[in-house]
């Protein structure tokens, strides 16, 4: 076969793919920028109501009403921080709170660090099972002191959300906050997300909150004092990734009454709620999303009066992969988390008693969370594909890309305004420069890494591949010693 | 061609375009807030000292509050402002003197009017002044605002009842909780309430009663903060009948607190395993808190229960109730619960 012949029979195929995929494609991307459009809408009411509340807030110290709350760590071998962070959770702000630790079967120093640092003692409690698990459960720890609110589990490794099960039955509080290891706290970040629970208390069970990322930050004993950008490209375009997630998206269907993903860096839920609905599903990849739905779907499925809410405050924050290689690992976690999950609640769609997560969030998520990659796949191929063959019309392809790039430019800025406007985390002018280079450059290189990193999660996936966890390298936070 | 060039053109001009403008924007947010602060901390500054010796209780023979008190234009504007926000934090004589500075502004009586203002803001902030200026001629007007349709403003109007006290406020605040479309936060109206003095405890009676659940675990909640033994009745009826969890056990809980040694009977019986296990748990918390010897043997029954967590907290309860609770853990010494109980308590008494 003659090159002629295969540069001739590839441009059939690439002007047939075209023409099939035309319509479509355009299609979904008026529809996808549309309802962006409409949640960033949704986000600018939700904010400027939220700001009149800012503005015009009466102080609230969690008296009265403040539900106790249970602070559930999991922690596998995070010796290096273990300590410092739980110092950080017992100091927060808020009346009456625990710190519960579950030690999934770390082999490096974590309990002794623990131990020595608390002077814990052990306890022969036996843990409720309301919630069944099947690791082993080694013993529970308590300070010696007999005052410091900090429970110590030890158990057999099995897993993150085995431990938080472990967790939520060792938890004495009536909610119960599920967190990262290594998240750091803002010292109100509890007042922030209770506050729902308390201003509705018979009605509310979840609330999420904002989280971001920590990465070149100054960090001392556990708390943020000088929040600044990350120093190298890929942190500085998660932070824009998060802003948008956070300010826009949740915020947005939060206002919508459809939230159904609740980050797992802190989510803040009713204890017997949880308990009800059986605790996180072990083995799980998204488990902070299947417990959403989980408990969406049995709380309609019995015609509950429920509520789940969102908090745009900043109330948590995390270190984000600064290597290529953690972050792929990340994203196909989550894709295929995504994809297991809204696979497991596909019965939900458009069934009239989910009401809108049945009409509107999860046929979204499917259309642009979890279909997306797949299509923007197609047109990272195509484009080049047909230039190169001179298929289009350079100038009009060129147009394409600057227009579908622009506009996701367009979304993130929308999330600055909303920052800037609501939070103004950063006080250097640098960071305004540097936000908004990163929401340019996401779309160079960055976003086709994750497009291709996302399907492969969700290939793993059909494939009935097992998943490996593989390990989040942190670099630390910059620590100040005094 | 499926888009017109010329479409496709508009369009990226319209995104780019866009992109600019929020660019701009950003910028334009930033620079406002900065110039702002900068503007009133150059208005302030010749009053920064003036507004500190007030506010520490400095100011003995009146000239620093006279000083405040002649402040006009711009300047007084951002001084009430600074009045207000420190208000929310001190107390006595020099509260009085500020709230004294911001009558002679007419601050107050601009506040009263402002009630009505079309901007949501406005209206709250006005609220909060009244509140926070201990203006008891202006509950009409703020119990009024608990209607409002802006949720910021019933939480003001709200919050500035409580600072002003007055009893007369509790039913409407009560009330306002279950509005329909336009409730108020259960936590202001509670810490509201909180600050009513004890002329509010018919009005709780009343709101244990009402439709709305969060009314009732409000009205439940108070009667046990403040001690309101008169509403025992009606707890009890909660606890027994209330369609809402939270509900009963808030009512078991200021049961536990406010209850009389006939209220041993009612907890028990909610000890029972056909209730949800967080209503049992919250009925042996308070059978400790009542202390009431007469729930021994029902506790003591407990200490073999299922759930090793109802278990504890009846061995920890009855190592409250004197040396006929001790007595009934004899036989249960190996049991991890009591084990447990008695070590937490052990290490309780070593620290104190």
């Amino acid at each position: 076969m003659t090159w002629e012949a295969i540069t001739s029979g590839l441009r059939s195929f690439v002007v047939w793919s075209m023409d099939v995929t035309a319509v479509p494609i355009i299609l979904y991307f008026i529809l996808i920028n549309t309802s962006l459009l409409v949640i960033i809408g949704l986000a600018y009411l939700e904010f400027r109501a939220q700001q009149r509340r800012r503005s015009t807030a009466v102080v609230w110290q969690g008296a009265g009403l403040a539900p106790g709350v249970s602070l559930l760590v999991p922690a596998y071998n995070e010796e290096a921080g273990i300590v410092m962070a739980v110092k950080s959770f017992l100091t927060l702000r808020y009346p009456r709170h625990e710190v519960v630790v579950i030690d999934d079967g770390s082999t490096d120093e974590t309990f002794a660090r623990l131990e020595e640092a608390f002077d814990l003692v052990q306890v022969p409690r036996e843990l409720p099972h309301e919630i069944p698990v099947r690791a082993r459960v080694l013993g529970v720890f308590v300070p010696r002191d007999g005052r410091t609110r900090l429970v110590v589990v030890r158990k057999e490794n099995s897993g993150k959300t085995e431990a938080l099960n472990v967790g939520v039955n060792a938890a004495n509080e009536p909610l119960v906050a599920m967190l990262d290891g290594d998240s750091i706290l803002e010292p109100d970040g509890l007042l922030h997300v209770t506050r729902p629970f308390a201003d509705d208390p018979t009605r509310m069970v979840a609330t999420g909150g904002a989280i971001r990322p920590v990465n070149g930050s100054r960090v001392v004993s556990g708390r943020i004092v000088r929040v600044e950008m990350p120093q190298t490209w890929l942190p500085r375009i998660q932070l824009v990734e998060y802003l948008r997630a956070f300010l826009l998206g949740r915020t947005g269907w939060s206002r919508l009454g459809g939230l159904i993903l609740i980050s797992g860096a802190f989510g803040l839920f009713r204890r017997d709620v949880v308990v009800e609905v059986g605790g996180l599903e072990p083995g799980t990849i998204g488990e902070d999303f299947e417990l959403v739905m989980r408990i969406h779907k049995k709380l309609r499925d019995e015609g509950r009066d429920y509520r789940i809410e969102f908090v745009p405050e900043p109330v948590s924050w995390t270190e984000v992969p600064v290597t290529a290689k953690v972050l792929r690992n990340q994203r196909r976690r989550w894709h295929r988390g995504l994809w297991e999950t809204l696979w497991a609640y596909r019965s939900m769609l458009f069934r009239p008693k989910y009401g809108r997560i049945g009409w509107l969030a999860l046929p979204y998520y499917w259309l642009f969370e979890l279909i997306a990659p797949l299509l923007e796949l197609f047109g990272i191929l195509i484009v080049p594909l047909a230039l190169l063959l001179g298929v289009v019309n350079v100038p009009f392809a060129i147009l394409f890309l600057v227009l579908a790039y622009g506009y996701a430019v367009l979304v993130t800025l929308a999330a600055m305004v909303v920052d800037e406007w609501a939070f103004h985390k950063h006080d250097r002018w640098r960071a305004v420069w540097q936000t908004i280079a990163a929401s340019v450059l996401e779309n160079i290189g960055y976003r086709q890494a994750t497009v291709w990193w996302r399907l492969e999660g969700w290939w793993s996936s059909l494939r009935g591949k097992k998943h490996v966890w593989g390990v989040m390298t942190r670099t630390g936070f910059d620590e100040d010693p005094a | 061609m499926i888009i017109g060039a010329t479409l496709l053109v508009g369009a990226t001009v319209v995104v780019l375009g866009a992109c600019l403008l929020l660019v701009l924007l950003v910028v334009a947010v930033r620079a406002r807030r900065h110039a702002r602060l900068q503007r009133d901390a150059v208005l302030l500054s010749p009053l920064r000292m003036p507004l500190i010796t007030v506010a520490s209780g400095e100011d003995d023979d009146g000239s620093a509050a006279d000083e405040l008190r002649r402040a006009t234009g711009a300047t007084r504007d951002v001084l009430d402002r600074n009045v207000v926000a420190m208000l929310s934090k001190i107390r006595g004589v020099p509260a009085d003197q500020l709230v004294q500075v911001l009558e002679e502004h007419g601050a107050v009586e601009l506040a009263a009017a402002e009630l009505t203002s079309r901007s949501t803001v406005k209206r709250a902030r006005a609220a909060q002044l009244l509140g926070l200026a201990r203006a008891g001629h202006a509950v009409p007007l703020l119990v009024e605002a608990l209607g409002d349709e802006a949720v910021e403003v019933r939480n003001s109007a709200a919050y500035a009842l409580g600072l002003i006290g007055d009893p007369v406020a509790a039913g409407p605040v009560l009330a306002a909780i279950g509005a329909p479309e336009r409730g108020l936060p259960a936590a202001t109206a509670a810490e509201a309430l909180q600050s009513m003095g004890v002329g509010i405890s018919d009005v709780l009676r009343d709101g244990m009663a009402d439709a709305n659940a969060r009314t009732r675990m409000v009205a439940a909640h108070l009667s046990a903060e403040r001690s309101f033994t008169r509403g025992l009745p009606e707890l009890r009826q909660l606890l027994d009948h209330d369609p809402d969890l939270t509900v009963r056990e808030t009512s078991a809980t200021a049961i536990g607190r406010l209850g009389r040694g006939e209220d041993v009977d009612i907890l028990v019986r909610h000890t029972a395993e056909a209730d949800p296990l967080a209503l049992r748990r919250a009925c042996v918390v308070a059978l400790g808190e009542l202390g009431e010897t007469r729930a021994v043997p029902a506790l003591t029954a407990l200490l073999d229960d299922s759930d090793p967590r109802l278990a504890e907290l009846a061995a920890t309860a009855l190592l409250t109730m004197g040396p006929d609770g001790t007595a009934a853990l004899v036989g249960h010494e190996d049991d991890p619960a009591v084990r447990t109980a008695r070590l937490l308590v052990s290490l309780q008494k070593a620290s104190a």
